[in-house]
């Protein structure tokens, strides 16, 4: 056995390893929503059984027909939770990208007082626990008669979301060389231009992850929702979720039903944003 | 905040053309141009019933604004943030009887604004429980629970089963009729870990309520006349030790210290668990095929009886209330009472759920009567509901509950003994009390 | 010119400052003036009633408040750990995967999805001791024939939660520490490998440092972030049974919303903000520190 063959068969055992290790992970990742994915579709009999039913033995999508017809007939207004949820989520992601955009470059690219201070403060502003603010934000949009409403919604979570962006963007700024905006600029560019053509594109994995995290942050978040929103006016899935609970009982089946819906959409934005985090990378004017 | 005013001014003109207490024929009554601002109870158990609001915008020329539908607890929350800030503007609110005693003040005596023979319809015990100070403050809808005891039949049919269980206690194998048969049939059918005598919720107001309606039962009190409480009596070391003796047993799972109600209906209906004291709204659950293991071999029987001889029969009831501040009581009195009438309870009783007026129980029963599991379901509960009481109606009982809750966990798992866990949980309930100035 | 330079960054940050202000720091002085006051929800007068740091002094002589309090330090630091350690290795497979990168990535990325109650739901049921998942596979497979009372016993419904939790919040991690793999330089990489580094040593010397600062970010996110824990932990046990798994924040929000006792709540949330000023002005230091390495060896 010379060198290179005991080299080679080393590749090929670490490239298995490396397949079977990844395969493994993903497994335990996905498990639980599998779990959930079936449990929608399963009668409850089958979920709940002991001895444990493994191989499904009957699918339906009851929950779902159920989930879409109407009131009494064990429905709810799906329709308008996604719809307040989309408008929430997307309304506030895209503000919170611009403030943090803006925020996150004036700490990537300047030089002023008190800046450390200032982002420190910042990002502590996330560490009041939702319960010593959830009361407080409800006096006071009580008192603006904001309750139950997008609007309100909307500001709570680009004020939730704008520190995370602005330290995420800032950090992805830092990771493109001054050089290269400055090379723009003697090339002629206002600073502007050369934001938007060299800084921008190469921000934009940093862009990318940062609207992610803000989406999925307001997609999913439940404790404030809860206390701030109140009819179809306002609710969101989440809060949707206790509707399949009564004060002795749960509807685990439907649950999971639309606990499904919330998730395909999350999935399916997460999916096509994945372009856009390697996106500004291929692009490629960092290797230069 | 527009609408908030239109429904205002709408109602002040209409005060003052009628100043007059409804009568029973006039109701639902007219109220053109009214908006009724409401909080109802969200879920799909309790939505079914808001189909009836239209019929009653029609009939009265009123409008209703839903400006609030959540669950039970969110409500709850969502109430006490309502009163903390001062926006209590709007006119109807859904209710419970467990929770009713936390804010007294905010609601309005409908008593006083509805026909004494509309109220009389409705079962005393109910009515009894929705009264606090002598306001009437709640008007309960079907949606009342009491536990009954659920059972899986075949096990009582067993002849192997019967005999082991006379050899072993000399007695007949028949459903439990005291806390302590129950008990001992439990340790007798358990075999760890795949199946299981019984099961108790363990935690939260579920666990200190079972506690508390097994002291009543025991002969003993939760709290005394005079408002300090009395659990950490004999009778009170009796009702917590039935739950230590069985976790001890193994008779229960033991992770049933955190079951709430969802945990042990998913228990039962497994079929790894013989006798459930359970709520109402299970009992179709427990008889679908498509939900349930058991379906076909459930039975139903009244509640236990504890060491005094008398029955446990902790309940509650969901309702509708007025607010004080609301602008026009009489309008709002008449969509509660049209939520709460005849019909309305038929609709919700039809889909399982236990009525409050007595016409509707006769009515229940009388549906049901081809239907020979719905029939034995109803028979139990109507003999349960004879045997109900509600919580001591303290604004203080959920807090106390949160405090004495994990003392009676201690006990269960060992950590402490009944009496030193009742008499801790005792301090602590004085306690608050005495914060609250009531002691 | 200096005030030419001072103004830019100024109206950049406005934005950022103005919303933050009036969504938070407005309601914290609320909040932080109630903590002083005996505040009962039901009892609205009772906002005005200043009873000094009587609050403070109730929860500074109460044992369970200082048991709660140790335990949530405890979760938190073994939780951030092992997310980080998971996430890396997470991070690092997916990045040398040759095919299926979106996919797998999004996977990756799954748990993120699923709103906090639902894990809380999910992982009670999977972890109940009678019909759950979890003791249904054990069983199955023969490693145990005893019912594990997993959400029971207060250490292994510490690793119950744990499980939760890493399971939800590990994801965080692994995305931002393959942002941070992607957004690498090749060269450095290349050069070590041409000078004979092992892998291990050009992870040591090459990657990590690199990568480090999107790590701690990482870390500081979740650790101000980690209230998040709060809906999962209040459905899986909600701080029981007998107060075994009672972490901070399930004791707040009991004695604010149910016990109705808002100004002792506050005066609790408060404290509890220590814990995460303290992790994250920690890794803050670390990432500032992190950073001022690269600049150096750029």
């Amino acid at each position: 056995m010379d060198q290179n063959s005991i080299h080679r068969v080393r590749r090929q055992a670490l490239g298995i390893a490396h397949g079977v290790g990844l395969f493994l992970a993903m497994l335990v990742i996905c498990l639980p929503g599998i779990w959930i994915v079936l449990s929608s579709l399963r009668p409850t009999v089958e979920i709940m059984a002991k001895p444990p039913v493994w191989i499904p033995q009957e699918l339906s999508l009851d929950a779902y027909v159920a989930m879409f017809s109407g009131i009494g007939k064990g429905g709810i207004p799906v329709l308008d939770y996604f719809r307040n949820s989309l408008i929430i989520s997307v309304t506030s992601t895209v503000i919170a990208i611009v403030i943090g955009m803006a925020g996150g470059y004036a700490f990537a690219r300047y030089r002023f007082r008190a800046k450390s201070a200032m982002f420190l403060g910042l990002m502590l502003t996330r560490t009041v626990p939702g319960i010593a603010l959830s009361l407080p934000l409800f006096f006071v949009y009580a008192r603006l008669g904001i309750i139950d409403t997008h609007f309100g919604l909307i500001l709570v979570y680009v004020a939730l979301n704008v520190p995370f962006t602005v330290w995420l963007i800032d950090g992805f700024f830092r990771q493109v060389p001054k050089d290269l905006a400055e090379a723009a600029q003697i090339d002629g560019c206002t600073r502007w231009q050369a934001f938007w053509q060299v800084e921008f594109p190469l921000a934009g994995p940093g862009i990318a992850s940062a609207g992610i995290f803000a989406f999925l942050t307001s997609w999913n978040e439940f404790a404030l929702a809860s206390q701030l929103t109140r009819s179809i006016n306002s609710k969101t899935l989440p809060v949707g979720l206790l509707d399949y609970t009564s004060e002795f009982t749960i509807d685990w089946r439907g649950m999971c039903a639309l606990a499904v819906v919330m998730i395909i959409p999350a999935l399916t934005l997460t999916f096509i944003v994945q372009k856009h985090l390697v996106g500004g990378l291929t692009s490629g004017a960092v290797k230069g | 905040m527009n609408r908030l005013f239109s429904g205002l001014s709408a109602g002040v003109t209409l005060l003052a053309l009628s100043a007059s207490v409804a009568f029973a024929g006039d109701l639902p009554g007219k109220f053109d141009g009214v908006t009724i601002d409401a909080k109802l109870i969200g879920g799909q158990q309790y939505e079914g019933l808001y189909a009836r609001i239209g019929e009653w915008e029609k009939a009265t020329g009123a409008k209703v604004n839903v400006i609030s539908k959540k669950n039970h607890f969110e409500l709850d929350k969502e109430i006490k943030s309502d009163i903390a800030s001062g926006s209590i503007n709007w006119c109807v609110g859904s209710n419970h009887t467990s929770f009713a005693p936390q804010y007294p003040g905010i609601y309005t005596d409908l008593a006083k604004l509805l026909p004494k023979e509309e109220i009389d319809a409705f079962v005393p015990a109910n009515i009894a429980a929705g009264t606090l100070d002598g306001k009437l403050v709640m008007l309960p809808r079907a949606q009342f629970d009491v536990s009954a005891l659920y059972y899986q039949k075949s096990l009582y049919q067993d002849e192997a089963k019967k005999k082991a269980y006379k050899d072993k206690y000399g007695e007949e194998l028949a459903p439990p009729d005291t806390f302590d048969e129950m008990a001992q049939q439990a340790e007798f059918f358990a075999s760890p870990p795949d199946f299981y005598g019984t099961q108790f919720a363990g935690k939260e107001e579920a666990i200190n309520g079972r506690f508390y309606e097994m002291v009543i039962a025991d002969g003993g009190e939760y709290l005394d006349k005079d408002g300090k409480p009395a659990f950490n009596s004999e009778a009170g070391v009796h009702a917590l030790d039935w739950f230590v003796n069985l976790y001890k047993a193994k008779a229960v799972p033991a992770g049933t210290t955190n079951y709430l109600w969802d945990d042990l209906g998913q228990g039962f209906a497994s079929g790894t668990v013989a006798i459930n004291l359970d709520w109402p709204g299970w009992a179709g659950f427990f008889n679908d095929p498509k939900s349930s293991k058991v379906a076909g071999n459930v039975g139903v029987k009244v509640q236990p009886k504890g060491l005094s001889g008398k029955r446990s029969g902790w309940s509650g009831a969901h309702g509708f209330s007025v607010t004080e501040n609301c602008a026009n009581k009489e309008a709002a009195a008449s969509l509660v009472w049209f939520l709460t009438n005849e019909d309305s309870q038929k609709l919700e009783a039809a889909a399982g759920p236990l009525p409050t007026r007595t016409k509707v129980w006769e009515w229940d029963i009388e549906q049901a009567k081809s239907d020979p599991y719905k029939t034995e379901v109803l028979q139990a509960f109507q003999e349960a509901a004879k045997n109900a009481f509600p919580v001591p109606q303290t604004p203080e009982w959920i807090e106390i509950s949160n405090a004495v809750y994990p003392e009676l966990q201690a006990a269960i798992l060992g950590d402490k003994t009944s009496k030193q866990a009742l008499d801790d949980a005792a301090a602590k309930a004085t306690q608050i009390l005495e914060d609250a100035g009531k002691l | 010119m200096k005030g030419w330079k001072l103004s830019p960054p100024f109206l950049l940050l406005l934005p950022a400052v103005i919303v933050l202000a009036a969504v938070v720091v407005v309601p914290l002085l609320l909040s932080l003036y109630s903590s002083f006051t005996p505040f009962r929800l039901t009892r609205p007068e009772t906002f005005w009633v200043f009873i000094g740091a009587r609050n403070y002094i109730n929860i500074f002589t109460s044992r369970d408040f200082w048991v709660a309090f140790a335990r949530t330090v405890v979760l938190l630091t073994v939780a951030l750990n092992l997310e980080m350690l998971i996430g890396l290795g997470l991070a690092l497979l997916v990045e040398k995967a040759s095919r299926g990168q979106r996919l797998l990535r999004t996977i990756m990325m799954f748990p993120m999805m699923f709103s906090p109650i639902l894990v809380g739901f999910q992982f009670k049921f999977m972890f109940n001791d009678n019909i759950g998942l979890v003791n249904n596979a054990l069983q199955a497979l023969g490693l145990t024939d005893r019912a594990i009372p997993w959400l029971i016993d207060g250490n292994l419904a510490f690793i119950a939660i744990l499980t939760a939790e890493i399971w939800s919040s590990t994801s965080v991690f692994a995305i931002l520490i393959l942002a941070g793999l992607l957004a690498m330089p090749r060269e450095p990489v290349e050069a070590a490998r041409v000078d004979g580094c092992t892998p291990w040593q050009t992870f040591r010397y090459v990657t990590w440092p690199f990568i480090m600062p999107f790590a701690f970010i990482a870390m500081t996110i979740r650790s101000l972030d980690v209230a998040r824990a709060y809906d999962i932990v209040k459905i899986m046990t909600d701080g029981g049974p007998a107060g075994r798994t009672e972490l901070v924040w399930t004791l707040v929000a009991r004695t604010a919303y149910s016990d109705a006792k808002m100004g002792l709540a506050n005066a609790m949330a408060y404290f509890s903000i220590l814990l995460s000023i303290g992790f994250t002005v920690y890794f803050y230091r670390k990432l500032a520190a992190a950073r001022t390495q690269i600049a150096a060896e750029w």
